[in-house]
């Protein structure tokens, strides 16, 4: 039996399910030792923003193009912009932010050595433990993600840091504010975790992806930003599997949404620009995106054996050197 | 009459500029709309060509490169000012307004940002009428207006002003701007105002102002008409993903072939090169360039790009008709089907 849970007020709902039929509606205490696993459906929007310290790597921009606002809660306090005079002054920002001097462009070239100096004074002197990192190029190439991250946890000790490179998306302001929304759930989402884990204890727990399909706890606890509209989607997963099913009209939305949630597989997706001269290496630079993607679904739950890739996406860039390329892949796993 | 384009007008021009723009991405669409937002003020002055002292000297303002290169790598904010001034200190002219390339998303909106740096007007039209890859493909060129002297700005600091012959700019270019790491911004076809008004396609920049408006048909931002060739479902998507072609163009050179879901269920194939040239309905030609042919997805009416088609997505493909100079001898050999390649 899986269990499936729709976070819904005052109470979660709990519906038991068997071989994908919706059984019944239970409660914590009653599935407790029979459940094989537990599937959560959150959507993450009432969860407590921590606030973030939000570090970029590149140049310098328009202030209107700063680190990006409105995301990990508190007033503005403070954005320095280290070595690069007024630049990021005016930014609409996170509590604290700072560009700090590095990066790679789309071709791999490094842009400017970074300043890792830059990087220790503002996490030393920023009073936060939440950081979000996004640096320009990191699609193609993380180090100079890595080296920060490096920096700022010898710098703060107990610091949890967000890379943006692990959302892969386009676009240097979106994936910063992905990273930044990601670093801002983290210690909300870590007790959500708690919690369940102690309503529902010896079944692991998974939680519903925004894009569809599970991740482990685990991986929750480390991307929850994965999982911002888990309820939404698992609703819509629940209403298309019980479409027509007697009686699919007097069940509520959290039912259908715990039911939902069930019925999805441990996923992963990893996207990547990769350069790639030639059939050979890019069927390399593949099969390393593969690999990791396929890592990382075991990461989000999948049984080492049942991961298997389910989609591989390439598109060449267009008015890009020849041989760059936006690589997806995503690769699941059996059921829980 | 001028007219101002301030911050509702400015979300009026993004929303209209990406009606039948290929090659967007929302991302870099969304940077250069906050960028513009951020340094118009109160509005930049929109004029028609017509209104200016025919002496004005003008100066074409564009986007050159990857629009993905851009989302990834900001701009420091300078560039399109730093672009003009490199062009007025090599001719020895002060620009008293700027116009667009073409209105293609992000390039609708980079005169903006240019004209708000520079005190100057935006004059009311553009270079196409509709978009073409290479910076030559252009009615300024078509009207005896040469690209060059072309001035090109990166974000990184980068300034290189270009001097060739005018059929050698994008060859050029293209290495210039790789080397800028993917994207600059161009200033080019340096002009007077009275020629400008000759060369140009009039009030293109105010139809898409229009067009922009919630409920507009999108009709309004094709000036010289659009129709609909079919509604249909992709099948099938050849070489988008292949490798290690001849590259004459910025892109790969790919198929897509669509089944019609109504009528006659004409399977219907799109020769595309960067965007697509060229439509087949049951093996016989139904649109070509430089008549512009774009795919819109039936679920969000958003224009499909090349490399973005799938297997299994409904689509309406319809074919914008060209300004009437394209039709031209002239503009059949900048922008016809030759100019990409396919002799038919």
């Amino acid at each position: 039996m899986i269990v499936g849970v729709a976070l819904a007020r005052p109470a979660p709902v709990v519906v038991a399910v068997r071989d994908g039929a919706l059984l019944r509606s239970a409660t914590a205490r009653a599935v407790t030792g029979t459940a094989r696993a537990v599937c959560v459906a959150a959507d993450l929007d009432t969860v407590p923003l921590a606030p973030v310290a939000a570090i970029r790597v590149g140049g310098p921009c328009p202030p209107a193009l700063g680190p990006a606002a409105g995301l990990g809660g508190g007033a503005a306090e403070s954005t320095e912009a280290v070595g690069q005079g007024d630049v990021a002054e005016a930014a609409v920002r996170p509590p604290a932010a700072v560009i700090v001097r590095g990066g790679h462009s789309l071709t791999g070239r490094p842009l400017a050595p970074l300043d890792l100096d830059a990087v220790r004074r503002f996490a030393a002197g920023c009073g936060l433990r939440d950081f979000a990192v996004t640096a320009t190029g990191s699609p193609v190439l993380a180090d100079h993600e890595l080296a920060v991250a490096a920096a700022v946890a010898a710098e703060v000790p107990g610091a949890r840091i967000t890379l943006s490179y692990e959302f892969g998306r386009p676009g240097l302001r979106e994936r910063e504010r992905s990273a930044i929304r990601n670093a801002a759930l983290g210690p909300g989402a870590g007790r959500l975790a708690d919690r369940l884990a102690h309503d529902f204890p010896g079944a692991p727990l998974y939680f519903a992806r925004s894009d569809g399909g599970l991740v482990s706890a685990h991986y929750f606890r480390r991307y929850p930003a994965a999982c911002d509209g888990g309820h939404a989607v698992s609703l819509a997963a629940g209403r298309t599997a019980l479409a027509g099913a007697p009686g699919e009209a007097e069940v509520s939305d959290d039912v259908v949404a715990a039911y939902g949630a069930t019925l999805g597989r441990p996923q992963a997706r990893v996207e990547r620009i990769v350069q790639a001269r030639g059939r050979a290496e890019l069927d390399r630079a593949l099969a390393d995106v593969g690999d990791e993607a396929l890592t990382r679904a075991v990461s989000a739950g999948a049984a080492p054996g049942s991961a298997r890739i389910t989609e591989t996406t390439v598109n060449p860039l267009s008015y890009l050197p020849d041989g760059l390329y936006r690589v997806r892949v995503t690769a699941e796993g059996g059921p829980p | 009459m001028s007219r101002l384009i301030g911050p509702a007008e400015l979300d009026l021009l993004a929303a209209g500029a990406r009606l039948l723009a290929t090659g967007a991405s929302e991302s870099s669409s969304a940077l250069v709309r906050d960028w513009a937002a951020s340094v118009i003020g109160a509005g930049v002055e929109l004029v028609a060509a017509g209104e200016l002292d025919p002496g004005t000297w003008c100066a074409a303002v564009t986007l050159v490169g990857s629009t993905t290169a851009l989302s990834e790598q900001l701009p420091r904010g300078d560039e399109p000012a730093r672009a003009v001034r490199a062009l007025e200190g090599r001719l020895g002219r002060r620009a008293g307004a700027v116009v667009a390339l073409n209105l293609a998303a992000e390039n609708a909106l980079m005169p903006l940002v240019a004209a708000a740096a520079l005190d100057v007007p935006v004059v009311d039209g553009d270079g196409t009428g509709r978009v073409f890859p290479l910076v030559e493909q252009s009615t300024y060129t078509l009207g005896g207006v040469s690209a060059v002297p072309l001035a090109i700005a990166g974000a990184s600091g980068e300034l290189a002003v270009l001097e060739t012959a005018p059929d050698r700019v994008e060859e050029l270019l293209r290495p210039v701007v790789l080397a800028m790491g993917g994207w600059g911004v161009a200033a080019c076809y340096p002009m007077e105002a009275g020629e400008l008004a000759r060369v140009l396609v009039p009030g293109t920049v105010s139809r898409l102002l229009e067009a922009g408006e919630k409920g507009a048909p999108r009709e309004v931002a094709a000036p010289f008409g659009v129709r609909t060739l079919c509604r249909g479902r992709i099948l099938a998507v050849e070489g988008s993903s292949g490798h290690g072609g001849e590259l004459a163009m910025p892109s790969l050179p790919s198929s897509i072939v669509v089944q019609e879901l109504e009528g006659l269920r004409r399977l219907v194939r799109l020769e595309a090169h960067n965007e697509i040239v060229l439509a087949l309905a049951d093996g016989a030609v139904v649109a070509r360039a430089p008549d512009q042919i774009c795919m819109i997805a039936c679920g969000d009416g958003l224009v499909v790009d090349v490399d973005k088609a799938e297997p299994g997505l409904e689509v309406e493909v319809m074919t914008v008709t060209a300004a009437p100079v394209w039709h031209t001898e002239a503009g059949l050999a900048l922008g016809g089907l030759r100019a990409f390649g396919i002799r038919l």
